[in-house]
């Protein structure tokens, strides 16, 4: 059915590792997960007439597994996937960046200009590293958020959260995010000149 | 506005948008304060470091 085009198939595969990634973050589910890519490659197949060239294969795929990711997670009955969504929405954990009145304990250094780490491979292991060490229910949002690129009303429907607790968990996990890139990429970066 | 109080708004700022007077302020803010500035900057290029990371 779709031998006519094997290097199609194979540009498709090649993006299976990143889509692999992009999906457990979200569903904290290997299963699932893979079902979820599986379903993705297979429609990508199908509908290969849909991708027009104007985007990346990768972002078109992307934008394939957002609508997978987003029946699963209506199909699941919206549970928290492993942890209780409240631990994560908790803003006094915040106290430990700040001083009592408030100022930073530890100011974020200076990154220089790191546009140019985007072109870099090795930056988006140590992204991957980071975004792994994340609470679960903190990397979900933030993929759903800068990855799947669904806008605030649409991740509270979803996992029915508050604005309030989205706005938390987003700033935590940016919070954790920098603090991780800047110990594991930026100060290495400056350490070796 | 205290760093704490400004970080937060920065990062909703991402998501939301925030009433007038809300933002006058943490523009302010930004205006003395080099730590929150950069903060700003990393939480923006965390943006864009995203939308690479799918493209």
């Amino acid at each position: 059915m779709t031998d006519a085009d094997p290097d199609f198939s194979a540009q498709i595969h090649s993006h299976r590792t990143y889509l692999l990634r992009v999906a457990v973050l979200q569903l904290r589910n290997d299963e699932l997960a893979e079902d979820v890519v599986q379903d993705t490659l297979l429609a990508a197949l199908q509908g290969k007439a849909g991708f027009s060239g104007r985007s990346t294969l990768k972002t078109w795929l992307t934008g394939i597994l957002k609508h997978k990711i987003v029946d699963a997670i209506r199909k699941k009955g919206r549970e928290p996937v492993t942890s209780s969504f409240d631990e994560e929405c908790q803003i006094d954990d915040f106290d430990a960046l700040f001083d009592a009145s408030g100022h930073w304990d530890n100011p974020p250094a200076d990154w220089g200009d790191p546009e140019v780490q985007l072109s870099r491979q090795q930056f988006f292991d140590v992204v991957e590293f980071c975004l792994d060490k994340l609470p679960p229910n903190t990397a979900r949002v933030f993929m759903m958020r800068e990855v799947m690129e669904l806008d605030g009303p649409e991740i509270c429907k979803e996992l029915s959260l508050t604005s309030t607790n989205l706005w938390v968990i987003l700033y935590r996990a940016r919070v954790a995010l920098r603090l991780c890139l800047e110990q594991h990429w930026f100060a290495a970066a400056a350490r070796s000149g | 506005m205290s760093c704490k109080d400004a970080s937060r708004l920065i990062s909703q700022m991402q998501d939301a948008n925030l009433p007038f007077a809300q933002r006058l302020r943490v523009r302010l803010h930004l205006l003395f304060c080099h730590a929150c500035t950069r903060f700003e900057r990393q939480v923006r290029f965390l943006r864009r470091a995203m939308q690479r990371y799918s493209r």
